[in-house]
């Protein structure tokens, strides 16, 4: 079935040629401004947002221009002051005579404006209108002059929802482009930082760019990158997660290969330990690889806190990882196999809290679960307000009104209440382990603790086969890199962490210098 | 994807369905809720007077000990019983198991049983064929206790209804623990009992327990066994003799009488070692070690207790104390018995082993010949927080 599927994909990546396209490869641009207007207008037709302002001015002969742009894209008071009153000025005070080039004067000593290029076909000029520059034409000319006063677009640089941090940077990424790659250059004042800009989408021409630093990143990684995002041909890459799902790995897998992050400040953490980052424009998502599992434990606090207590959450997030997946299973398999083990007195209590449910426990958990995933998705989606109703309803129906009817006991409901807290602990697997979690609550209904573990066993395989840009997963446990042991269950204060992770092979694995902390001397 | 590798996962999908089809073979075997049982906490055997199997069965009612744990106080509304008693008559215990469950609705649950109370009549018979039954069963637990119901049949003894504690049989176990804080019964567990019987050079000795009122069971002395069949009870006195000579005494309490008063002493440490003199290949004396360090819990006499002097006045009479209740047990079990409940055997068994392959048979009648020495070596640690005795000196 799967290969069925691939094979489709084959012959659709087939049809989606050009087939789209406006425009032909290299059409020029006319030399006469009548015609070029004609052509926009035909290219623009029934787009009431694009703008064009014919200029005509002069001494002698009248020097035509038009100016091309996106409503809304373009900064106009910037457009007017920096680019259209020099032209004018420039053209009613200058002698102009036929055959100068005018082209050039403007390029040079007219226009004030630091990012001007130039587009030499239809194509190009027509891609720079529609990605918010303005088009200058000038008659006479197949050039034209691409100038770029885009407005600031979209929100402001805020703290992000999803990575709440107790420490550390509160700034995450937005959805424009070019302020998410200023913020990591803020942060990395390095002409290493390298930020690769390319398109990916048929129709919609989003700015993709691969960003790493040149020295730490490892070139291979950065290369795989490269030729994984040349290979994607969509019509439409609105978001991060769309690539993501076009250049991972392990494309069946259950688990991440690649990760995300809304923040400046673990992104460029990240990137210094040799990541390659993918931005997308649209969306505050920057994707990074390769993406090993000991990454969804790990979150920036534990480098700006005290190592132990780093450890610690560390230990905690796993132990938490651990009961978001096994805990209904292991309850299941306790209640219908393994009574042996339950210690005598709470045998009585998990008895009474049994007797007269109807269901057995398995279908029991699945009701239960089911029943938080409801919530969970309908907390998700539904409009912000009406959110402390639903949490009403999911605590007093769920979790009370179900126990008095008798549908479901109180120790199921404690268990479910722990599994769902657990499972936000660590929210880069929360998919991964809601999934997982019924996988195992059927394994151990059928075959008790064996099931469980059968299932584990098969997990694990899964784990350690994996890998992301050739990374294996489960690095530094295995393939065992001892040196990166240092940052993995156990986190060591940040001064003795003087390596980067070699598990992730970069370029340069010195971090830090080995130095002598120096203690106070002088006393006071 | 190259090619070599799809061709790879082909192979792979059949075979993986075929481990799956494998697991669903032996699926839900035992799957059995916990509702869907009932929990066994204790079970008593006996013997009618017509030869057949008295099983007694204690169950828990989970919810009823859940409302009496919780809402006690609520007042008027009729309690359920938190557990019931079951009884069958069978040809065989196994038969009288299963045969219970024509009267009950769930499975029994024999796993979480605490204890297993033996009556009198069916130790006097021969318990063998009962240890049998628990030791093929996979289900038992063989930490589960094993107690002898003296005078009482074992059955009445699990339909008490303690009012310390909802469960009877963890009421039990509970006397027990704490009877062995005063070193005067022994805890036999099921798989130490068939040990001892699987073993030989020992015979077992299991813990007694008898009603003490309408709602209470005491729990202090032993039932000898010999061969498999109850033989005599020791009274505490003895079986604290026998557990010090066998050191398994951890804590204990013995009253010293002293000229005017007795003193309460706590033994904190006991040593027992059992051993059999040999001389020309033949045993010629029983000897019993035991070193005892005590504390003085209480003290009636006069005098200070300051001096050395005074300890070792107060040591030796311990000495004697303990000497009298060793010497007690051994009397008994010797003369009235015959029973080898201390494993003298087992060193002659260690150490002798040809002399022991020829006596192994009758070794309970050498035994009982045997004269005995006691060396009982007593110290005393700590007299407490006072030197001085409230009562003063005339």
């Amino acid at each position: 079935m799967i290969r069925r599927i691939r094979k489709r994909n084959a012959i659709k990546s087939q049809n989606t040629g050009h087939d789209h396209s406006y425009i032909d490869w290299c059409e020029p641009i006319p030399r006469t401004i009548e015609a070029v207007k004609i052509r926009l207008n035909e290219i623009f037709s029934d787009c009431s947002d694009f703008m064009q302002r014919e200029i005509a001015c002069g001494k002698k002969s009248l020097a035509k221009i038009l100016v091309a742009y996106i409503d809304g894209f373009v900064e106009k008071r910037v457009l007017n002051q920096d680019v259209i009153r020099p032209v004018l000025n420039f053209l009613s005070n200058m002698e102009f005579q036929e055959g100068c080039c005018i082209y050039e004067w403007l390029k040079r000593c007219v226009i004030i404006n630091s990012d001007i290029k130039e587009a030499g076909n239809m194509q190009q000029a027509v891609d720079g209108i529609v990605s918010g520059e303005v088009l200058l034409f000038i008659d006479g000319e197949d050039k034209a002059l691409v100038i770029g006063v885009k407005a600031p677009q979209g929100r402001q640089v805020e703290e992000p929802d999803t990575e709440a941090s107790i420490r550390g940077a509160r700034e995450g990424f937005v959805e424009n482009l070019l302020t998410n790659t200023t913020l990591l250059r803020k942060r990395i004042k390095n002409p290493n930082l390298k930020l690769e800009r390319m398109q990916i989408g048929e129709q919609t021409k989003t700015d993709v760019c691969i960003c790493y630093i040149k020295g730490i990143a490892n070139e291979e990684i950065v290369r795989e990158v490269r030729e994984r995002l040349k290979k994607i041909k969509i019509d439409a890459a609105l978001d991060t997660g769309i690539i993501e799902q076009y250049i991972s790995d392990g494309r069946l897998s259950l688990f991440p290969t690649v990760g995300n992050s809304e923040k400046c400040d673990k992104l460029a953490a990240k990137l210094l330990e040799g990541r390659v980052a993918i931005f997308c424009d649209g969306t505050p998502y920057v994707l990074t690889v390769p993406y090993v599992f000991l990454e969804s434990i790990q979150v920036t606090d534990d480098y700006y806190d005290h190592a132990y207590f780093a450890t610690f959450m560390r230990l905690l997030r796993l132990a938490a990882l651990l009961v978001s997946t096994l805990l209904p299973g292991m309850y299941v398999a306790l209640v219908s196999f393994h009574h042996t083990v339950i210690p005598f007195k709470l045998m009585i209590t998990l008895a009474a809290s049994r007797q007269g449910i109807p269901f057995s426990p398995f279908i029991e958990a699945l009701l239960m679960i089911i029943a938080f995933e409801f919530l969970r998705e309908a907390g998700v989606r539904m409009p912000r307000p009406i959110g402390e109703a639903l949490s009403i309803v999911g605590a007093i129906v769920l979790g009370e009104a179900s126990v008095a009817a008798g549908i479901a006991s109180n120790l199921m409901v404690i268990i479910v209440a722990i599994t769902a807290i657990c499972s936000f602990v660590v929210p880069p697997l929360i998919r991964a382990t809601m999934l997982l979690r019924f996988i195992l609550l059927a394994a151990a209904n059928f075959l008790g603790f064996l099931g469980i573990a059968f299932v584990a066993v098969a997990v694990f395989i899964h784990l350690c086969r994996l890998r992301s840009f050739g990374i294996p997963y489960m690095a530094p446990f295995s393939p065992l890199t001892v040196a990166d042991l240092k940052d993995s269950l156990v986190v060591v204060p940040i001064w003795a962490m003087v390596t980067r992770p070699r598990s992730l092979t970069p370029e340069n694995v010195k971090r830090a210098a080995r130095t002598k902390r120096q203690e106070a001397k002088t006393k006071l | 994807m190259t090619y070599k590798k799809t061709k790879k996962r082909v192979a792979r999908i059949p075979i993986a369905l075929l481990l799956v089809f494998l697991l669903l073979l032996a699926g839900c075997w035992s799957n059995r809720d916990l509702s869907e049982i009932n929990i066994v906490t204790g079970i008593g055997l006996d013997r009618t007077e017509d030869g057949k199997i008295l099983l007694a069965v204690q169950v828990v009612e989970p919810a009823a000990i859940q409302s009496t744990s919780s809402g006690k106080g609520k007042g008027g509304v009729m309690q359920a019983r938190p557990v019931f008693v079951e009884s069958y008559k069978g040809e065989t215990v196994l038969e009288a198991v299963r045969g219970m469950l024509s009267t009950v609705d769930k499975k029994m649950f024999l796993s979480t049983a605490q204890v297993l109370i033996l009556g009198e009549n069916l130790l006097k018979d021969g318990m063998e064929e009962v240890l049998d039954f628990f030791q093929r069963n996979y289900e038992v637990d063989y930490r589960m206790n094993i107690l002898a119901a003296k005078g009482v049949p074992p059955g009445e003894i699990l339909e008490i209804e303690p009012d310390i504690d909802s469960i009877p049989a963890t009421y039990i176990n509970g006397t027990v623990e704490n009877t062995i804080l005063r070193g005067t019964v022994k805890k036999t567990i099921l798989i130490d009992l068939l040990k001892d019987i699987g073993s030989g050079g020992k015979q077992p000795a299991i813990g007694q327990i008898s009603k003490a009122g309408e709602k209470e069971v005491r729990t202090e002395g032993i039932a000898v066994i010999k061969n498999g069949s109850l033989v005599g009870w020791l009274d505490s006195y003895e079986t604290r003799g026998y557990l010090l000579a066998i050191n398994e005494v951890r804590n204990a309490i013995v009253n010293v009488p002293i000229d005017k008063g007795k003193v309460a002493m706590e033994i904190i440490r006991s040593k027992g070692r059992v051993n059999v003199v040999f001389d020309n290949d033949e045993p010629i004396m029983l000897t019993v070690k035991t070193k005892i360090e005590a504390n003085v819990g209480g003290y009636e006499g006069k005098g200070r207790l300051d001096s050395p002097d005074n300890l070792r006045t107060l040591e030796e009479a311990l000495e004697e104390e303990i000497k009298k209740e060793i010497m007690m047990a051994l009397k008994k079990t010797q003369q009235e018995y015959s029973s080898d409940i201390f494993g003298f055997g087992v060193e002659v068994h260690k150490y002798h082993p040809q002399y022991w392959k020829k006596v192994k048979k009758n070794w309970d009648d050498i035994f009982s010949t045997l004269p005995v020495e006691l060396q009982v070596d007593a110290k005393i640690r700590r007299t407490g927080l006072v030197n001085n005795p409230i009562k003063k000196d005339e």
